[in-house]
């Protein structure tokens, strides 16, 4: 097990930087963002828990007494784990997925990794930064967004499994048409 | 037509892009720039236009920020319960008098020089009142904030800025008959199940607009891998010419339309065996319409009248449009416990210049719906449409190449055409309610909608 530190400010028990969980844990998202950037989506199912719970929020432009306040119940993603199957059997497994046909190439960046410990032994709270980079065709441009996500990782004795993801996007008007992709 | 614009012949600016006899519209109407601004003084400045639900706004003085056109407005609820739609334009300097997107203020105080207003927009006064400073020219009655008509139905608040023109209802003419069995058909009516999605896609409004109006042919091609994997009702191996969920009633007009889709063809779909010969009532109990659980059922029976219940009973109305830029789609879908369940979602499009609009989407609930019911069928919303959805990701894929189309000067000589004539056509058991077209989905509702922005655009 790791060294444990509490933070002055957290009651969550903070998993120290550069300790084997943490290690661990940033392993787990930099090889996620190369299965999803890879299409390896099969593969990628792989590392869901069947207790999946995935959602992305809408997010609103509140005054600034309400900064911590403007993500709401409705969600650009609302899944679970049989959900997500769907969409990864519909992207892989159809021969018209248009919206992904020709296929976006997308880049996960994903950083500033934080690790904590849960009330549940091996379950470990991870909040990262996401900055995703879309560019489609022959578009001069990219899309991108960044986001914060709050994840819940799950040892299973050789690996992590995600739990829970929850995505809080920097965009209340999403400068993309659509999430056809993961994030 | 296409001699015509090349001989620049002086017509007005719409005629010259659209051939009414023979059903073509060119691409042209996507691109020009002269063309959008007319649009917003013709259209958006003058219809009924949807800014959202007032379950979004349910306590005093909440408000919420939308857009008519490119004309930003604040939604908001009286202490008295009104809702009054008010341009964000201060009229001192023209600042933004409202800058968050929603939430609740007893007044909407201007940052700039602090002129202060009601949620019903009327101005209460402008800081240091000994020394009038909005002057003796205006009273403060002339400095309000301009005001929208206002009106509620089934809860959805629509507004428009044309003072002079028809009512609501009256703009909805026939098809009220079919949207009430949409909007209001139960005793405490529909909620939104939170704030709407949000995207930006890079076409034109119309490119959307003119598909919502009951585009179904695209079904079998654009939406083939939902038939793929049976996410639809289809076999793995479903060829075109099955086309399930195809042949239907299909009305339309004032360029509204709608199609119901039999009852008994989604039956089949999602169960494997026919309702062909029971009753009204009977289907309905089976099968109610989307959104209705078997708890609602009975309101139905009060709230719609005997031809309303035959058309639930036998085709209720599932997808379709209201001009100019409502898209609907009350669909039934599979919950997450199994159960056949219902998404009730309505998007807009809100142009932002000629190659750009934002696309929003709300999801709705009967309130009386059970809360996790509810909370399955958000889900469920966001899975199947909307910025994730596993239908409509491959609609917002297409709008953006039609306006590329459009940026060419070959390309803008090219038109969209309308030519697959199905023709009016009525069973004897079906209301005599606006157009109606019985039998495969053809092009006659989006040419309704074409026809409906022609007249608009050219009074």
């Amino acid at each position: 097990m790791s060294t444990i530190e509490k933070t002055a400010k957290s009651e969550r028990a903070e998993v120290i930087f550069g300790s084997p969980i943490y290690n661990q844990v940033a392993a787990f998202l930099i090889r996620e963002a190369h299965l999803l950037d890879h299409r390896l989506l099969n593969d990628w199912a792989k590392t869901l828990a069947e207790d999946l719970v995935y959602f992305v929020p809408v997010r609103v432009t509140r005054r600034v007494q309400d900064f911590n306040h403007e993500f709401a119940i409705t969600g650009h993603f609302d899944d679970d784990y049989a959900s997500m199957l769907v969409r990864v059997d519909r992207l892989v497994n159809t021969t018209s997925a248009w919206s992904e046909d020709p296929a976006s190439r997308v880049r996960r960046f994903v950083s500033n990794i934080m690790v904590y410990e849960t009330d549940t032994p091996d379950e470990y709270e991870v909040v990262s930064y996401l900055l995703l980079t879309r560019n489609r065709a022959d578009a001069r441009d990219y899309k991108h967004l960044s986001a914060e996500r709050h994840d819940r990782l799950r040892w299973v004795g050789d690996r992590f499994l995600l739990t829970n993801r929850k995505v809080l996007l920097d965009q209340v008007v999403l400068g993309m048409p659509n999430l056809a992709i993961f994030l | 037509m296409l001699d015509n614009v090349q001989k620049g012949i002086a017509q007005d600016p719409v005629s010259r892009y659209i051939d009414l006899e023979n059903r073509e519209v060119s691409l042209a109407v996507l691109h020009d720039e002269a063309l959008y601004e007319e649009e917003l003084k013709n259209i958006f400045a003058k219809s009924w236009l949807m800014l959202g639900h007032d379950t979004e706004i349910p306590n005093a003085n909440d408000y919420v920020v939308r857009f008519m056109g490119e004309d930003q407005v604040i939604v908001a609820r009286s202490p008295d319960g009104k809702v009054s739609v008010s341009l964000n334009v201060c009229p001192h300097r023209g600042m933004h008098v409202c800058i968050s997107d929603s939430g609740n203020t007893r007044a909407h105080k201007c940052i700039y020089h602090g002129w202060a207003f009601r949620p019903d927009g009327s101005f209460i006064g402008a800081p240091v009142e000994r020394e009038q400073m909005h002057g003796k020219i205006k009273t403060k009655k002339e400095l309000g904030l301009k005001q929208a008509r206002v009106h509620l139905y089934g809860g959805l608040i629509f507004a428009s800025f044309d003072h002079n023109g028809p009512s609501f209802e009256e703009s909805l003419g026939e098809m009220k008959f079919y949207y009430d069995m949409l909007f209001q058909r139960t005793d405490n009516g529909l909620e939104v199940l939170g704030p709407p999605q949000r995207l930006t896609i890079d076409a034109n409004w119309k490119t959307a607009g003119e598909q919502s109006a009951s585009d179904g042919y695209h079904m079998l091609t654009l939406h083939q891998s939902l038939l793929e994997r049976g996410v639809m009702g289809g076999e793995p191996d479903s060829q075109h010419e099955s086309a399930p969920a195809m042949y239907g009633i299909n009305v339309a007009g004032n360029g509204h339309t709608l199609r119901c889709i039999p009852a008994d063809t989604t039956f089949t779909m999602m169960a494997g065996s026919t309702t062909e010969d029971m009753t009204d009532a009977q289907r309905l109990e089976l099968m109610p319409p989307p959104g209705i659980t078997k708890e609602l059922l009975p309101q139905l029976a009060k709230h719609m009248s005997p031809e309303q219940m035959h058309v639930l009973a036998k085709a209720p109305p599932v997808v379709g449009n209201i001009f100019p830029n409502v898209g609907i789609l009350f669909i039934y879908v599979p919950l997450r416990d199994g159960s056949l369940g219902s998404g009730l979602v309505l998007h807009t499009m809100n142009p932002r210049g000629p190659h750009h609009f934002e696309w929003s989407t709300w999801f709705f609930a009967e309130k009386d719906t059970p809360e996790n019911v509810k909370a399955m069928m958000r889900a469920a919303c966001a899975q199947g449409v909307g910025t994730s959805g596993v239908i409509e990701q491959d609609d917002s894929d297409t709008w953006p190449h039609m306006s590329e189309s459009a940026r060419g000067v070959v390309g803008r000589t090219q038109t969209m055409k309308y030519q697959a004539i199905l023709g009016q056509t009525r069973a004897a058991d079906w209301p005599d309610k606006a157009e109606v077209y019985e039998g495969f989905s053809k092009d006659d509702c989006q040419w309704n909608w074409w026809k409906n922005y022609h007249a608009i655009m050219t009074r």
